[in-house]
């Protein structure tokens, strides 16, 4: 293919990507909204359509949209830049400085040669550890981001274990395998568990408004089937999906005690990072309880190994790639929060929801179902999603007959396995995709057929299990 | 990070052919916008000056509130709400509008607030909001005090139900008010304008 027909291809999805911004900009305004929240669609829509099409990467395209969104006057500065400030962004972007410290001081590696040892005869048992190490940790931390933060310096040490480079073609599988795996767990896994991430319990107390009652043990009854046959295929659809190169290493469980020995005790940046993170997890996992902020516990820690000189500022200097995350991070997280507040969420629900009058409840069931998940293209947060729809889809589901528990369980699992739709459809997701061990691309692709295997899966396996579980 | 992965993806056009998948989810996103972009849902249902029109729907806020901790089960809150206000039923004041509200709420002596609900030419209803603590659960009843466009001189009222209210550790509220029911009438000038009342 010449370099000409390359270039003519790439402007002509440029042109696209503005061609759809210009069209909805210029469409009528639907009844209810105002002109700012139509705009503001046209810009978002736009930005999300050209990364998804390649034309933009994610930073240009959301640099593109604040600009074109504040510079119309559609959104005031004030909250496009909102995000800059956001605890889930600021925790999102320590989390990833956090575990450069895992991996420096050697205790990544470490930890990483300890799971090789007993998973490590296959890329695919290493991607199962993952799922069942993270199903294991799960109830005890209400926020995914901060798992994320947890599991992330241990599969970054594996890949690197692994000798797979981000940069290196023939190596960058491996690692790519590794890093959605962390993804995909973390979204199962939040459903897994009623305390596995802050929007679980919000969604709990909506759904007691329909009379359904959800307590931890009903949650893990209702869960356990679905989320678990989610959790047993997942790993290995990945591997299908998703080929990491190396398949098999019979010889790795023997190389890695091997290597294990010869690294001798704990060094002394290796015991800083372990009390460092044992001190985060610990707040995490008691943020609740003590009414503290995540964001400022990831802060207290990467303080600390500062001031420890484990990392060093050249350390942070060498992050460029964090700062980019940073920025498309926030302007994402700002610019779907307007959407939100200016009520295109809220209009686009209630309108969809409005078109199923008279549907026979199944049918309804699954439309609502569907619907639900895939409006989760226009959300950067799971809690902001469940804020604003799951009462509206709870509602019209109940009101059409489907069984108040069976639509309640659907929307609340859903709620968590749909954040791999996009690489920023949870907040948890930017840390491994900050890696960069997988591309914009593969990230879409491998988002929307992982969450579309855990909505087949919930159909097939999970509405039955709740119609007889959850009456 | 991504994105430098994604430039170099996007400067070398490795693959450039689309796959499936994204061309999939490219026209998911354009059916969507497709579903959205139809024309605006004609609104000649507006009411003629002097008849009183029933409309009921519900109002999916979010916003900010800070809250002043005053003495024990005392506290006080200025609030800035927004979203979507969605009209069901004969469609007495069109399909809906956005709606924004601030006010002042007391845990003890209730709510005391202003909403203005904007429609897609920009023309606004103005109303004022009276009622309990803004809690889920709490009842708030509103009057409407005039408008602009099509909706000058408009007087009416309104009431809604608060089904949940949700406030998280940075401030941010969000809340989803139900059971919203009221009626409207129009002023004469607003009637002295037929080419205003349709689309």
């Amino acid at each position: 293919m010449s370099s000409a027909t390359i270039n003519y291809r790439g402007l002509l999805k440029q042109v696209l990507s503005f061609a759809l911004a210009f069209g909805i900009w210029f469409a009528p305004i639907p009844g209810g909204l105002t002109k700012e929240a139509w705009h503001l669609f046209a810009i978002f829509a736009a930005a999300i359509f050209a990364v998804i099409l390649n034309s933009f990467p994610l930073l240009t395209a959301s640099l593109l949209a604040v600009s074109a969104a504040v510079l119309t006057r559609t959104v005031d500065p004030g909250k496009a830049f909102a995000g800059f400030a956001n605890a889930s962004v600021l925790l999102v972007v320590v989390a990833f400085l956090v575990a450069n410290a895992v991996v420096k001081s050697g205790l990544g590696r470490r930890i990483s040669l300890l799971v090789v040892s007993v998973f490590g005869r296959s890329t695919l048992g290493l991607g199962y550890s993952i799922f069942l190490t993270d199903a294991m940790i799960a109830p005890a931390f209400p926020s995914n981001t901060a798992r994320g933060g947890v599991l992330y310096p241990i599969i970054l040490s594996l890949a690197q274990s692994s000798r797979s480079k981000p940069d290196d073609e023939k190596t960058r599988r491996m690692g790519g395998y590794l890093m959605f795996c962390g993804m995909a767990s973390l979204s199962v896994s939040s459903a897994l568990w009623l305390t596995a991430t802050s929007g679980n319990p919000i969604a709990v107390s909506l759904a007691e408004h329909y009379g359904v009652k959800i307590n931890f043990g009903s949650w893990i009854v209702a869960a356990s089937i679905p989320i678990l046959t989610m959790i047993g295929l997942l790993p290995f659809i990945l591997y299908k999906l998703f080929p990491p190169g190396v398949t098999d290493t019979p010889d790795a469980p023997r190389t890695a005690r091997d290597a294990l020995r010869k690294m001798g005790p704990l060094t002394r940046d290796e015991w800083i990072v372990a009390v460092a993170f044992a001190f985060m997890v610990t707040g995490w996992v008691m943020a609740g309880t003590l009414n503290l902020s995540l964001a400022a516990v990831a802060f207290a820690g990467l303080g600390a190994l500062l001031a420890t000189n484990v990392l060093t500022l050249e350390d942070i200097n060498l992050q460029g790639g964090t700062l980019v995350t940073f920025i498309w991070l926030a302007v994402l997280f700002a610019l779907s929060s307007q959407l939100n507040e200016l009520g295109f969420m809220g209009y686009v629900g209630g309108r969809l929801t409005s078109l199923l009058g008279g549907m026979a409840w199944p049918i309804a069931y699954v439309v609502l179902l569907a619907l639900y998940v895939l409006m989760h293209y226009m959300f950067v947060s799971q809690t902001a999603q469940i804020l604003a729809l799951f009462d509206v889809f709870l509602g019209v589901g109940v009101k059409t007959g489907v069984p108040a528990p069976l639509m309640a369980f659907a929307l609340l699992f859903a709620s968590s396995y749909f954040s791999t739709i996009t690489p920023q459809g949870g907040s948890q997701n930017v840390i491994f995709v900050g890696s960069g061990y997988l591309t914009q691309g593969e990230l879409y692709r491998l988002g929307l057929l992982t969450t579309v295997f855990c909505l087949l899966v919930f159909l097939v396996v999970g509405t039955p299990w709740l119609l007889f579980v959850a009456r | 990070m991504v994105s430098t992965h994604g430039d170099a993806e996007v400067s070398s056009q490795k693959g450039s052919v689309v796959s499936f998948g994204r061309q999939w989810v490219a026209l998911a996103l354009l059916l969507l916008t497709a579903g959205c972009s139809r024309p605006s849902v004609p609104t000649a249902e507006i009411p003629s000056s002097g008849e009183w029109r029933t409309f009921q729907g519900t109002w999916s806020a979010s916003g900010t509130r800070q809250t002043l901790a005053l003495e024990t089960n005392h506290r006080a809150s200025i609030f800035d709400l927004t979203g979507s206000l969605l009209l069901a039923g004969d469609q007495g004041l069109g399909v809906g509008f956005q709606a924004q509200a601030i006010g002042f709420t007391d845990s003890l002596t209730g709510m005391q607030g202003r909403c203005v609900w904007t429609d897609e030419r920009g023309d606004k209803i103005y109303s004022e909001l009276k009622g309990e603590f803004v809690a889920t659960g709490n009842h708030i009843a509103g009057t409407i005090r005039g408008g602009t466009g099509r909706y000058t001189g408009i007087t009416g009222e309104y009431s809604f139900e608060w089904r949940f209210v949700v406030e998280s550790e940075d401030g941010s509220v969000s809340g989803r008010a139900v059971d919203l029911q009221g009626r409207a009438r129009l002023g004469t000038a607003a009637a002295a304008r037929p080419g205003e009342r349709s689309r």
